[in-house]
């Protein structure tokens, strides 16, 4: 569950990134946050991360309360969420299941268990055969679906997807949104950040648009998937 | 943390140091060179010392004994001349021997001119020699306040300018000393910045997986703990090698100065075992530290 009241955030510069932002992302819910550059999508994130602590209001991921949040039990916070990022932000050094076993690792999970899991995520996001590849001889698609492994494998409560289109080809995205959907339709919350609208209209849900940092729209729309499978 | 999560971040370091090989080659380098030139400064100040020391040591300090002392109080101050602490070494030079060694030195004319001479004019003496010749001064002064001296004979100007250069030398070794290990430090931490700076991206991502700061430090710890453990090794071979060649050149060269002989250079056996100590726990310290400094930076996301 995410929830921010009434929150704001200014940058150390003065540039006010959010303006009393509040707003509620039920457990197992699939919510869209769109809106222009600038307009304070990725601030939004940053918070969800407590990478930037709100300057005013109340941040709660996962029944953390961030503005209480000890620095060191940041990494415990993260362990609940999988992050997916635009440039998928994988190590260029490890092959495919060392990248998605490594969010396994940083959690001290035991050997066993990571030599179980890993390769059943692998398989999840359909990379069986390239489990030995090393990101740089993979596709845009085929990275972003290993940087989403790496966000499964750890089971979290919470996905966050900044952007995961931003670098792949049209057709490769709509496959990474039907994961997406796939994984949330398992019960994990999923927020995914994007500004290609025709994706949001493809597959409808929950939009929350923000426009210079503050939520100027935020409700459930139909998508032209849902239409076409009635 | 579980065994195995170590042995892997164990792994993961050692790994790091062959996948960032030109990182590597580039921070082995400059440790090498920093061990080396930081290491030279003290074995060249430690022999300088040495050196400087061997010339004191042959400071001779003559105390002549009163004519007509007995010989048990001559046998006293001999005592207590040995007693003093800044006093190493206690010869007697008796009458008989000096006017000896004398009349050896003398060509046939002098000697006639004591043809006339019966009795033997000189005195007894005390030959001694002090082992800190900065206290050369309260040394004499010392002695001549013991019964039956008559007098002191102290080498006072070649100690005053022994005792200068000692600590002229002292002082310029200090500053280039540690003017050496800061300028390696800066050069050492700046180059172990850069690498760390290079997988800025890297740690970036094991901080949004979940990963704890120590989780995170423990491989770039290994990488640097490596890299310093290697280049110490590597620096030693290089200051063995060297210093011997030196040794030898110089050993040779100074065989033909008496006045070192003695003494001359430290051989390197005497100094191995503290130079690799030296340079093992310098290399991994300085190394694996400013390793897991540099992470510090790119730890608060």
């Amino acid at each position: 569950m995410v929830e921010f009241k009434n929150v704001s955030y200014t940058y150390p510069t003065g540039q006010h990134a959010l303006q009393h932002v509040s707003l509620k992302i039920d457990d197992g819910e699939f919510a869209f946050i769109v809106g222009a550059s600038g307009a304070g999508k990725s601030t939004l994130i940053k918070l969800m991360l407590r990478e930037l602590a709100a300057t005013q209001g109340e941040v709660t991921v996962n029944g953390y309360n961030l503005n209480k949040l000890k620095s060191r039990k940041i990494p415990e916070l993260r362990r609940t969420i999988g992050v997916v990022f635009q440039d998928f932000r994988l190590i260029p050094s490890m092959t495919v299941y060392d990248n998605v076993a490594f969010a396994l690792r940083a959690i001290d999970a035991p050997t066993k268990y990571i030599r179980s899991r890993v390769p059943y995520v692998i398989s999840l996001v359909g990379l069986a055969q390239k489990a030995k590849s090393y990101p740089n001889d993979l596709s845009g698609g085929e990275q972003q679906r290993v940087a989403l492994a790496r966000a499964l494998v750890n089971d979290p409560q919470l996905i966050i997807a900044d952007e995961p289109t931003g670098n792949i080809d049209p057709e490769r995205s709509y496959e990474i949104v039907d994961l997406l959907k796939a994984i949330n339709a398992c019960g994990t919350t999923v927020v995914m950040v994007t500004h290609q609208h025709d994706l949001v209209k493809y597959f409808g849900g929950r939009i929350i648009n923000i426009n210079t940092g503050a939520v100027v729209f935020d409700e459930v729309i139909g998508g032209i998937d849902e239409t076409q499978q009635l | 943390m579980r065994p195995s999560s170590f042995k892997y971040l164990v792994k993961q370091g050692l790994a790091s140091v062959w996948h960032n090989r030109v990182n590597t080659f580039a921070s082995l380098c400059i440790v090498i060179i920093s061990l080396v030139m930081v290491g030279f400064a003290v074995l060249a100040s430690l022999n300088i010392s040495r050196l400087i020391g061997s010339i004191e040591q042959r400071n001779e300090v003559v105390v002549v004994i009163l004519d007509g002392t007995p010989d048990n109080n001559i046998s006293l101050l001999g005592s207590k001349l040995a007693e003093n602490p800044n006093i190493f070494e206690v010869n007697f030079y008796s009458k008989e021997e000096a006017w000896i060694d004398m009349q050896s030195e003398m060509t046939a004319d002098e000697q006639a001119l004591f043809d006339y001479i019966t009795e033997n004019p000189l005195p007894d003496c005390y030959r001694v020699r002090v082992s800190d010749i900065s206290l050369l001064s309260q040394t004499v002064s010392e002695i001549q306040a013991m019964d039956s001296v008559e007098l002191v004979k102290a080498p006072n100007d070649f100690a005053s300018i022994l005792t200068s250069v000692r600590n002229v030398g002292a002082v310029v070794f200090a500053v280039i000393i540690i003017a050496l290990a800061v300028a390696c430090f800066v050069i050492i931490s700046n180059s172990t910045r850069t690498s760390v700076y290079a997988r800025r991206r890297e740690i970036n991502i094991m901080r949004y997986v979940g990963a704890s700061k120590s989780f995170i430090r423990i491989p770039f710890f290994v990488e640097g703990l490596t890299i310093g453990l290697l280049a110490s090794v590597v620096a030693f071979g290089l200051t063995w090698f060297a210093y011997v060649e030196i040794y030898n050149i110089a050993t040779d060269y100074l065989k033909s100065w008496s006045f070192f002989t003695s003494s001359g250079l430290i051989p390197f056996k005497d100094l191995a075992l503290a130079t690799g100590v030296c340079y093992l726990a310098c290399g991994a310290l300085i190394s694996s530290l400013g390793t897991v400094m540099a992470t510090r930076k790119h730890l608060n996301v």
